[in-house]
């Protein structure tokens, strides 16, 4: 069954040739030999080899010149065997076969640059190759530094630590009813946790919350939405009767939800730093990213046991799959270690590898079991019982992993060009989308396309052979034009890469596969690619685990990393998860510091009833749903933030939960209630993403597309008899000299004039924009593209999508109150607002009151009452527009972003 | 009866700001407990670690790597050597401009920059830089954080935690035009989003983006500055609305995040006339303009970009940063090179003569410099190619030595061979000017300290004045 699954996959894998330089270094076979040489091999490679490459080599290709250019160096026979993104600089005995060679031959590559060495010169590298390349430039093995952890520090680490043993059982403390005044219910077992200590400490809980504020609280904290007129009233009429009913039966519906996985899904994706582009200097989208979006939502809504949540992330592409459906889905889960950063502009193949692995290895520890093994790459860790060669370990396992995250080639291959130099593929999916999803191309456009690749690449073969008249930018150098020809093919590529011969769009997936040939990596000294010591079995952390690392032989060992991490036999990952959900339900995790479960971690504030909720979660078949349940139906749920100068003096970090914690809404809540409450939200959940519909692009200035294409396809719709003048005019503005781009500007405005030319670049730039005022879908199916995460969130502390994120910030910044006084979005939906409240409500006086019920879920206290007439009536403005200011002023104030 | 506006245009920038938060904390409930603190207000000044030498920082960042060799570090040698081969391969290429002794202090400034090696008394160079990495993203970062390997707060976002700012109504560390995608150079990373830099500039808002496509400039922008339609005297009333309901919504005891909102929306409000008010140059004098060649080009951009900075300087902003890009020229030396710094030169005399006419040059620390330097080998004939071992970075005022160089690299300027000064060592420099200890400067995250300097980073004390 396995085997055969895997043989399956392999038919739908994309050609995974073009991922230069991610399997590299790791795994290669060979530990580089040291051979003695003959005096007169060592004499012919002083007087004609060594000299010929310092002076035309090492200026480009050498440690002392601080340059790889190509991923290559040439000063150690090592770096000249392993080569660089192109493969093996030298073959020993096979100068045919060595890109070196064919380089100074000029048949690869045409090296060094400026001048052909000469004949006799390129005789010798020849003969010095043919005769097994021998080279006294071996590097003296790198020694494994000397371990500063012992296995005894570890060894009481492990004893001894709270976190490194596994949760205990205890006996819940008895019931303690007396301290509680106002408890009118029983008591669950978490409140009696709770009081134990708080009774220690000698605090006293606070006293029920009325019951809009938990109704608010319930909603906001299962679904991020505020709670309806009609549900408010309910609420208030069942509470009266039952409290506990009353909860239970509003929990259990919005579990049930779809958007409860909206919500907590999100959650989800601040920890796994979703975004749809690799980030950094060239930010290059990732169109697929939307489906490891999509799967957790859903995997959120299935309340899918988390032990199987967590396997399929880190290695659902090794799990048996019961169908092809089930199959898809895994393979969507490792879009986990596909989505991070990546410079793509690494000029070493080496660099990038080892960077990716890293930043696999730090949001694989981090995410699930809260401990920072990434610390390691350089040195052993400084606090936490982590040795460098647990690092290395790991590494083995992801440097013997496949990541694929770019675009499939097409069938004229990848272009790279100096701004991607690192390539990579997609996952083709088992079951192709019932509608394709992204960009559909018509015969003649596919005609179109072939056409344009084949004439730049004609142009580039006339470039090579000194051609330039082909050019279209006057004053380019052919190096310049060289570029240009090779990212506008690159971009025609990948637009034909992803769709069939018919146009339509295929289903590809970003994820991870096992390498072809896999291994253990070695230890790098100071994290240095350079400094490559002994290899490190591949293992798990020594400090975390009892158990025995044994990967099937032929395989990277992920799959056994995944059912370790996503089981009971290591003793954080339940807690982590609890802790988490925790945090989401009180406002603060019982352990603060949420990716930190370590010796510079903060403590649990209660450690026992963190180990029964990590045990019940166990036991209930790790079920999300039945933790969050088991904890909104506390009375510690229920209580009042109120302050208390007494229990604020003993406990001022409210850790021992004396009063309930009051949470800043996130950005996503704060713009999905206005949407709601504007009644403009749109609840269905919209097909891919707008960046997938953008396809494969570099991302600049917060545009997915160039807006001047845009524009000149709306000219030429609206204008085709003018067609020649305008399209004229644009190659003009885009190609131009400065000086002809500003004459090309003066004539478009003379020939249209600016109102329409201002409005039809208002209107590409929204269509290509990442910062849409008009979306009106759930905040969760924003493009999330790093550094332009989209202003409504972006400005309320979103989660930084390049930084594994648990625990957002709540600041209060006057960016925020720009945004809330002037942005179109807040505009437009306080307006929607008082067209609401104008068309539903007879007079000012049932507006305000609707008004306050709407925003706050309560209303208007007599003094809010007096002064919202009052400002309707003297707000110096027309009365609709006084109605939408007053909208705006509610969405403002405070209330609207606090969970009280 | 006066609104809290007029109350705050009859203040100074800065005591206007205490003075409401005063007048706030009173309006709190009387039953406030001593327990209960005051919301502290993240970014008000706050005393340094010993006595500063600069009170703020201007920063001309020169993207892309100008040449060191042609600028400010003289090399006889490569002059004399031209044509033969370097260290390490490729033929040496004399720097194509004339060097001379400038001042009293002979420092050697070549033609390149005439109107900034006017001022050579107050320019500290430092002539032995180097960094860790070859290729422009990591060593901008590394220049900017110290780092290139992990997202890291940057040095402007340091300045801030460690020192606070002295104008509420403007933010604290301000990036003027940055270049797209590389938010990572000013951003906080993990210290409090308030203290990452606004960026002021650069891709502005949609509409702001479309005017400027089609118009062919534009000024620089701030999101959401401005309401388009309501007029300060309607938003101050709607205002007064938005604060009255959130005083009848301040719980009892507690009010730090009510009041941190209050604060929020006064500040914006002060901002939307101070900001545009502050990056509108039209009050200027021309011959102001002029000395900044801010209105004409080929300084025109840089030109306006530096009088806005001694603009935020002036209103007590701590950290302004200016990008100058396209230094990097791996062909075309000649021609770019010159072209770049010409659009500079004038813009940064100016600004150093116009702070020094204020006497503000003495606690103003103005930085000029590159992620690397270049090549003394050519690089497709008229050409230079990253170097990262050795280069030159200038300083002036804010306590450094005028008219020192310091430091050297070797005969032909490849590598850093006397004093060499890492980035670390430039960051610890900087913040020791500004009265803080680089070793102390720390944040709590993930449960580490961190700092700038990492483990790395020695003052440069000789540099101090």
């Amino acid at each position: 069954m396995f085997l055969q699954q895997i043989s399956r996959l392999v038919l739908f894998f994309v050609s995974a040739a073009s991922v230069a330089g991610v399997a590299g270094l790791a795994v290669a076979a060979d530990d580089g030999a040291v051979v003695s040489l003959t005096s007169e091999q060592a004499k012919f490679f002083e007087t004609k080899i060594r000299p010929v490459l310092v002076r035309e080599c090492y200026g480009c290709h050498s440690k002392q010149a601080g340059q790889s250019k190509g991923g290559l160096r040439l000063d150690t026979q090592a770096a000249m065997i392993d080569g660089g993104d192109s493969g093996p600089a030298i073959v020993p005995g096979d100068p045919e076969a060595s890109l070196f060679f064919g380089a100074i031959t000029h048949t690869d590559f045409v090296m060094p640059p400026k001048r052909k060495l000469s004949d006799a010169e390129i005789a010798d590298f020849k003969a010095w190759i043919l005769d097994g390349a021998p080279d006294p430039r071996s590097v003296t093995p790198v020694q494994t530094p000397a371990q500063t952890i012992d296995d005894e520090t570890i060894a009481q680490a492990k004893r001894t630590f709270w976190a490194y043993q596994k949760p205990r059982r205890s006996e819940p403390p008895k019931s303690s009813l007396t301290s509680q005044p106002t408890a009118a219910t029983a008591e669950t077992v978490i409140d009696r946790f709770l009081a134990h200590q708080r009774d220690e400490a000698d605090l006293q809980p606070a006293a029920d919350a009325p019951t809009q504020i938990v109704l608010r609280r319930l909603c906001f904290d299962l679904v991020g939405l505020p709670p309806t007129p009609e549900q408010l009233r309910w609420f208030d009429a069942a509470f009266d009767k039952d409290p506990d009913a009353a909860v239970a039966r509003v929990v259990d519906r919005l579990l049930d939800s779809p958007q409860f996985g909206e919500h907590w899904g999100r959650h989800w994706l601040d920890v796994v730093r979703y975004a749809e582009s690799t980030g950094r200097e060239v930010n290059m989208t990732y169109p697929h990213a939307w489906r490891y979006r999509d799967y957790v939502i859903d995997s959120f809504n299935a309340d899918k046991p988390y032990n199987e949540f967590v396997q399929e992330q880190i290695a659902g592409d090794l799990m048996p799959a019961a169908d092809d459906q089930q199959w898809s889905e895994h393979l969507v889960a490792t879009g986990f270690l596909a989505i991070g950063t990546k410079n793509v502009n690494e000029q070493s193949g080496a660099q990038f590898a080892a960077d990716l692995a890293d930043e696999q290895i730090d949001a694989t520890t981090r995410v699930f079991l809260g401990t920072s093994v990434a610390c390691a790459r350089c040195h052993d860790h400084k606090f936490d019982p982590i040795r460098q060669t647990d690092y290395y370990a790991m590494a083995g396992i992801f440097r013997s992993t496949k990541t694929f995250f770019g675009t499939p080639p097409s069938q004229y291959g990848s272009f790279g060009g100096p701004q991607q130099r690192r390539q990579s593929s997609l996952i083709l999916l088992p079951i192709p989308d019932d509608q394709p999803i992204g960009r559909t191309y018509s015969a003649d456009e596919l005609q179109q396309l072939h056409q344009d690749i084949r004439d730049r690449q004609a142009d580039l073969v006339g470039l090579r052979n000194g051609n330039t008249t082909s050019s279209r930018r006057p004053g380019a150098t052919p190096q310049q034009m060289r570029i240009r020809l090779t990212n506008e093919l690159g971009e025609l590529s990948a637009k034909l890469g992803v769709v069939d011969e018919n146009g339509q769009p295929r289903s590809y997936c970003m994820g991870v596969q096992d390498n072809d040939t896999v291994g253990d990596a070695p230890l790098l000294v100071r994290g240095e690619i350079d400094q490559p010591a002994g290899r490190i079995k591949r293992d798990l952390p020594a400090a975390l685990s009892d158990v025995s690392f044994s990967p099937k032989p032929g395989t990277s060992g992920r799959l056994e990393l995944a059912r370790w991490i996503g089981s009971d036999e290591n003793s954080l990952a339940a807690r982590v998860m609890v802790n988490r959900i925790w945090q989401h339900v009180f406002g603060q995790g019982i352990v603060p510091t949420t990716e930190d479960f370590g010796m510079t971690g903060t403590p649990p504030s209660h450690p026992e009833l963190l180990d029964h909720l990590a045990i019940q979660f166990v036991q209930s078949g790790w079920s999300v749903k039945t933790m969050i349940r088991e904890m909104m139906l506390t009375r510690a749920y229920r209580m009042q933030s109120t302050f208390d100068v007494a229990s604020h003096e003993a406990d001022p970090d409210n850790r021992l939960l004396w009063r309930a914690n009051v949470k800043r809404l996130g950005a996503e809540s704060l713009r999905d209630a206005m949407l709601s409450i504007a009644g403009e939200l749109e609840t269905e959940r919209p097909v891919g993403s707008k960046v997938a519909q953008a396809g494969y692009t570099r991302v600049r200035n917060g545009q997915l597309s160039d807006p001047r294409d845009a524009i000149r396809r709306n000219l030429q719709t609206t204008l085709t008899s003018r067609r020649g003048q305008f399209g004229e005019i644009f190659d003009r503005m885009r190609n131009g000299s400065p000086r002809q781009q500003a004459q090309a500007r003066n004539q478009l405005r003379s020939a249209m004039g600016n109102r329409q030319i201002r409005e039809m670049a208002a209107d590409a730039y929204n269509e290509g924009s990442l910062d849409s005022v008009t979306d009106n879908h759930r905040s969760v199916y924003l493009p999330v593209v790093r550094d332009f995460v989209p202003r409504s969130l972006e400005v309320f502390d979103f989660a930084d999508p390049s930084m594994v994120v648990g625990t957002r910030e709540a600041s209060n910044t006057p960016n925020q109150a720009l945004y809330m006084l002037n942005n179109p979005l807040t505009m437009r939906l306080s307006e929607s607002f008082a067209e609401r409240l104008i068309n539903e409500g007879g007079s000012t006086k049932d507006r305000v009151e609707m008004a306050f019920v709407l925003a706050y879920g309560r209303p208007p206290s007599t003094e809010e009452r007096a002064a919202s007439h009052r400002f309707l009536s003297s707000s110096g403005l027309l009365p609709k527009s006084a109605y939408a200011a007053f909208c705006q002023s509610l969405f403002a104030a405070a209330e609207f972003r606090y969970l009280n | 009866m006066f609104t809290r506006r007029d109350l705050l245009k009859h203040t100074s920038a800065g005591f206007g700001y205490l003075a409401l938060a005063g007048m706030s904390s009173l309006s709190r409930s009387s039953a406030l407990g001593a327990g209960a603190e005051v919301a502290a207000n993240p970014l008000a000044p706050k005393p340094p670690h010993f006595p500063a030498k600069a009170k703020r920082v201007i920063f001309l960042c020169m993207q892309g790597g100008p040449s060191h060799v042609d600028t400010f570090d003289y090399k006889p040698a490569l002059a004399s050597d031209d044509g033969k081969r370097g260290k390490y391969g490729g033929a040496l290429l004399k720097s194509p401009w004339q060097f001379r002794q400038r001042g009293d202090s002979g420092l050697w400034i070549s033609d390149l920059f005439p109107e900034v090696a006017k001022h050579a008394d107050d320019l500290c160079l430092i002539r032995s830089m180097h960094c860790d990495q070859p290729v422009h993203p990591g060593a901008m970062t590394q220049m900017h954080t110290g780092t290139a390997q992990f997202v890291r707060p940057s040095l402007g976002a340091w300045t801030l935690y460690g020192l606070g700012t002295e104008n509420e109504s403007l933010p604290g560390f301000v990036s003027l035009s940055p270049p797209a995608g590389s938010s990572r150079n000013y951003s906080s990373a993990f210290l409090p989003a308030i203290y990452g830099g606004t960026k002021v500039g650069g891709a502005g808002g949609r509409f702001a983006q479309a005017a400027r496509f089609i118009s062919g400039g534009g000024g620089p922008s701030v999101p959401d500055i401005s309401h388009p339609k309501r007029t300060t005297d309607q938003q101050r009333r709607q205002l007064d609305f938005i604060q009255s309901l959130n005083r009848s919504q301040m719980p009892a005891g507690d009010g730090a995040n009510v009041e941190g909102v209050i604060q929020s929306y006064e500040l914006a409000f002060r901002m939307q006339d101070a900001m545009p008010e502050l990056m509108d140059l039209s009050g200027e004098d021309q011959r102001t303009l002029s000395m900044y060649g801010a209105d004409s080009d080929p300084t025109q951009t840089f030109g306006r970009q530096c009088l806005l900075a001694r603009r935020f300087a002036e209103a007590g902003v701590r950290f302004i940063e200016i990008t100058h890009g396209n230094w990097d020229q791996h062909t075309r030396l000649t021609e770019d090179h010159a072209a770049r710094a010409e659009a500079c030169d004038r813009p940064i005399a100016a600004l150093l003569a116009d702070l020094k006419q204020r006497d503000m040059l003495k606690d103003t620390l103005v930085m000029w410099g590159g992620e690397f330097g270049r090549t003394p080998s050519a690089q497709n004939g008229n050409g230079r190619n990253h170097n990262n071992k050795g280069y030159t970075l200038w300083m002036a005022g804010g306590g450094t030595k005028g008219g020192l160089s310091y430091g050297a690299t070797d005969e032909h300027g490849f590598e850093a061979v006397e004093n060499p000064c890492h980035v670390h060592d430039w960051h610890a420099t900087v913040l020791h000017l500004l009265g803080l200890d680089h070793t102390r400067l720390t944040y709590r995250y993930a449960g580490r300290d961190f700092r700038l300097t990492d483990v790395y980073g020695n003052v440069v004390t000789d540099i101090v004045g």
